[in-house]
């Protein structure tokens, strides 16, 4: 039997993350570390990560965006109020590459570790600060989350139906996105630190700026236009999925021929041939002439048949999915998406009772596949305080401060100090 | 420039959206970022030749030609430089491979076929460049039964599982106001590259990405995911409605000065929040017992909900909103995308920035996101009109002569506009 090669190492591999942020943003931000190979820890207040809180909550009272969040990272349960927590966490910080936080701008500051202060003890740190609006100008104290950051973005005003109120993007949508950008500018950080052999820096990410990013193409569309852009009046083919036999379907139309393919194969060829209607702008403009009897034709299609005849003729077409369908999806199963933390990729499938606890549970997987140094899923959300012992040891912070602080309440930890041999 | 990525060079086939923001992010954070456009298919954001222009930019005396004035184009394309080349013949595809070895990254976003088909693979491209990073974005992925299905945002949404979560909690499954999971693969694609150099500094290894619009967009809700593997039950849809707190919503306010609806987003996610906004309504919610604490706010929401329009639709937008912040609650005015370019914060931030365009002329329009305290990212160029750097381009990297380049300007290798 020959062994099975080791997996390549990530990207990240020796890059040490200290994750002292309270919200979903720097919880994914550090996910994204975790997930190309960084060694991450969440630092977590003794009464745990915020995240813990949300709702759904699993009957043994665990929340479903803490055991997806903080999942592939190790727990170190520090109480930060305490003086004698932050004198700990000054320690660990010289000692890693990236500290990443989203407290109200200056709180770091008050505490002594701010980046001005943490840069002159240790240059090499990379800092990223994850906030509603950002370190600095008149939002800066302002708390914020995703329904305001869709709000002040534009999004809200684009999002829904004009009749009903304006939209936020769907659940963490600020969230993710802020984390995924700050997580790509830390990398460029670390990149431009190892390429050029210059110190660290502060990163600096709001929340409602990088959904006013996202926004761009309609911003700019309002001014060329000189009006803005308004939500839909009505649920229509133009404006997104529309009801067929057993559910809704999208048919984008964004060419001509998507236009006329799909045109015939909803029988109406009359409106294929149409030659003022192969223009997209035309058509947007004259609804009347072909959205209802398109409607109409779509009523009697199933998702599948549709979705099939279409994609033969390259129509650009898709059914709306819900999460059961694309858990059993045979792309996605292909690609093998959905995974499993390792060492609990299962052959066959786990039996019911395990499909309960996370350890067993699937996550989505890689956002994107890279060749050489993969994405990869390694642990469970951790228990609160669950490493708090072997990362301290790993820290080389003597045992005796470590009892004391437990003692005193200023360390949590699952397991008694004297217990915890390092790894 | 002097973001980051100082110093990193793409060349680039990105188009339309996800593909060409990817790019944009890593050309605001310093990268060289030079795109390859095709003249006889301009980029579906240019709008065919035809498209006419948009009302306010088509005063503008300079603007000459739709195809270098659509904002789609103009929005996501900042800090990059645009050569044309035409790929569908030889002399033009090996133009492209002569400048390949100048690339760190390649990225693309064509349907999965089309890069094999021109003989521009990763194989291929890397036994040109050895250590290229090449990334395409395509939208399920270059492997697996729907590798050819194609897709673009509109389509991702319905079958990412993200139209399912979207919309109004009585209503359908929606898509949102503009293809917002090109944005999300964008955002994915941006960081994977970034990390894909980080490898490369370190090992000295190209490699490549195979970045699925659906498995972004995917993991961008994993949390909806889980509670799915979790729970066995799909996250229902909330419309401004949070999982765990109430109140949480967007709700109307006074008409505008000229009569437009304005609205206004309002939420306690804790109780000193629900307090602040107790103390500014001053309608007694304190003391109602429907309303006592977040579990009772959240049973009562529909209640709670109409109680807060009830409030709001005799009060000013931003008065408002400024009265619920300063007392320490949560709330935002919902504003429209004019509105979003006027924003002090934006523009005092570097977030909205104005550039001089050639044929647009000068607008506020959204720049980048990030700022980096040492290297700063500075967005200098506009978004490029069609092979506006195409003589550049071939001067600085192939040292071409001015006779060579309008030679293949008459044979529509290269050039502006319609070919020929």
């Amino acid at each position: 039997m020959s062994e099975a090669a080791p997996p390549p190492a990530g990207a990240l591999h020796g890059i040490q993350v200290l994750d002292v942020s309270t919200s979903m943003a720097g919880a994914w931000c550090s996910r994204m570390f975790a997930d190309f190979g960084a060694d991450v820890s969440v630092v977590e207040a003794p009464s745990g990560h915020p995240l813990r809180e949300r709702e759904p909550q699993t009957e043994d009272g665990r929340s479903v965006a803490a055991e997806h969040a903080l999942a592939n990272k190790r727990s170190l349960s520090l109480d930060l109020e305490a003086e004698p927590g932050r004198e700990l966490l000054r320690d660990l910080v010289t000692q890693v590459d990236v500290l990443i936080e989203s407290f109200a701008p200056g709180t770091l500051e008050g505490w002594g570790l701010d980046y001005e202060t943490l840069r002159a003890i240790h240059p090499e740190l990379v800092v990223v600060s994850l906030t509603p609006h950002g370190q600095d100008g008149a939002y800066a104290s302002l708390p914020g989350n995703s329904l305001t950051a869709s709000a002040r973005s534009g999004w809200a005003s684009i999002n829904g139906f004009a009749g009903q109120p304006p939209l936020q993007t769907s659940q963490y949508q600020g969230d993710y996105c802020s984390g995924v950008l700050a997580y790509g500018a830390a990398v460029a950080a670390l990149h431009e630190r190892a390429d050029v052999g210059q110190p660290g820096q502060h990163i600096d990410i709001s929340e409602f700026e990088v959904m006013a990013s996202t926004f761009s193409p309609a911003a700019l569309r309002a001014q060329y236009s000189g009006e803005n852009p308004p939500r839909k009046e009505t649920m229509d083919v133009t404006a997104g999925p529309v009801p067929v036999a057993d559910g809704h379907f999208a048919l984008t139309l964004s060419r001509a021929h998507f236009y006329r393919d799909a045109m015939n194969v909803l029988g109406l060829p009359d409106l294929a041939e149409d030659e003022q209607l192969q223009e997209g702008w035309y058509r947007n403009s004259h609804r009347e002439l072909w959205v209802d009897r398109v409607h109409d034709a779509m009523a009697g299609w199933s998702r599948q048949d549709l979705f099939d005849e279409l994609g033969v003729r390259r129509v650009v077409a898709g059914p709306v999915l819900a999460m059961e369908e694309l858990r059993e999806n045979d792309h996605l199963r292909d690609r093998g998406f959905w995974v499993r933390p390792d060492g609990h990729s299962h052959d066959g499938e786990p039996a019911e009772s395990d499909i309960e606890h996370s350890e067993y549970s699937e996550y989505t997987g890689a956002p994107a596949k890279l060749s050489a140094s993969p994405w990869r899923l390694q642990r469970r959300a951790p228990r609160v305080g669950e490493h708090t012992i072997e990362l301290l040891g790993e820290y080389d912070i003597e045992e005796e401060r470590v009892r004391h602080l437990i003692e005193t309440g200023v360390l949590a930890s699952e397991v008694a100090p004297s217990a915890g041999a390092p790894r | 420039m002097s973001g980051p990525l100082t110093g990193v060079r793409g060349i680039v086939l990105t188009q339309a959206w996800a593909g060409t923001y990817c790019t944009e992010l890593l050309a605001m954070a310093g990268a060289d970022i030079i795109q390859l456009e095709v003249r006889k298919r301009p980029d579906s954001w240019r709008g065919t030749y035809t498209t006419p222009m948009m009302d306010a930019v088509a005063e503008v005396p300079t603007a000459e030609h739709p195809w270098n004035v659509n904002p789609h184009f103009n929005s996501v394309n900042l800090g990059k430089r645009s050569f044309t080349v035409d790929l569908s013949t030889p002399e033009g595809l090996e133009l492209y491979r002569s400048l390949v070895p100048y690339a760190d990254v390649v990225a693309e976003n064509f349907s999965p076929r089309v890069m094999g088909n021109l003989g521009l693979s990763y194989e291929e491209l890397k036994a040109i460049k050895p250590d290229i990073i090449m990334a395409s974005l395509s939208a399920y992925g270059h492997e697996g039964p729907w590798a050819n299905v194609p897709g673009i945002g509109g389509t991702i949404e319905p079958t990412s599982g993200m139209s399912a979560l979207f919309g109004y909690p009585d209503g359908p499954p929606m898509n949102s106001g503009q293809m917002y999971p090109d944005a999300v693969a964008g955002l994915y694609g941006f960081a994977s590259i970034v990390t894909a150099l980080y490898h490369r500094d370190r090992t000295g290894e190209g490699q490549y990405i195979d970045l699925s619009m659906q498995e972004a967009n995917l993991a961008n809700i994993g949390d909806a995911a889980m509670q799915h593997a979790l729970l066995g039950e799909q996250r229902p849809r909330l419309g401004n409605r949070d999982l765990t707190s109430a109140p949480h919503g967007i709700y109307e306010a006074q008409p505008g000065a000229e009569g437009e609806r304005r609205w206004v987003a309002i939420a306690a996610e804790n109780d000193a929040q629900w307090s602040a906004l107790c103390a500014v309504s001053a309608r007694g919610w304190e003391g109602d017992p429907l309303f006592a604490d977040n579990a009772a706010r959240k049973q009562h929401e529909d209640d709670l909900d109409r109680a807060i329009a009830e409030w709001t639709a005799s009060e000013d937008r931003d008065a408002l909103a400024d009265r619920v912040l300063a007392a320490g609650g949560l709330a935002a005015p919902v504003l429209d995308a004019l509105e979003v370019a006027e924003d002090p914060v934006l523009r005092e931030r570097g977030v909205i920035v104005e550039l001089d365009h050639p044929e647009a002329g000068r607008w506020p329009q959204v720049g980048a996101p990030f700022h980096f305290s040492r290297t700063p990212a500075r967005v200098e160029r506009p978004a490029p009109t069609q092979g506006q750097h195409s003589r550049e381009v071939f001067r600085e990297f192939l040292g071409m002569r001015d006779e060579r380049y309008e030679e293949l300007v008459a044979k529509n290798i290269t050039g502006e506009g319609p070919p020929a």
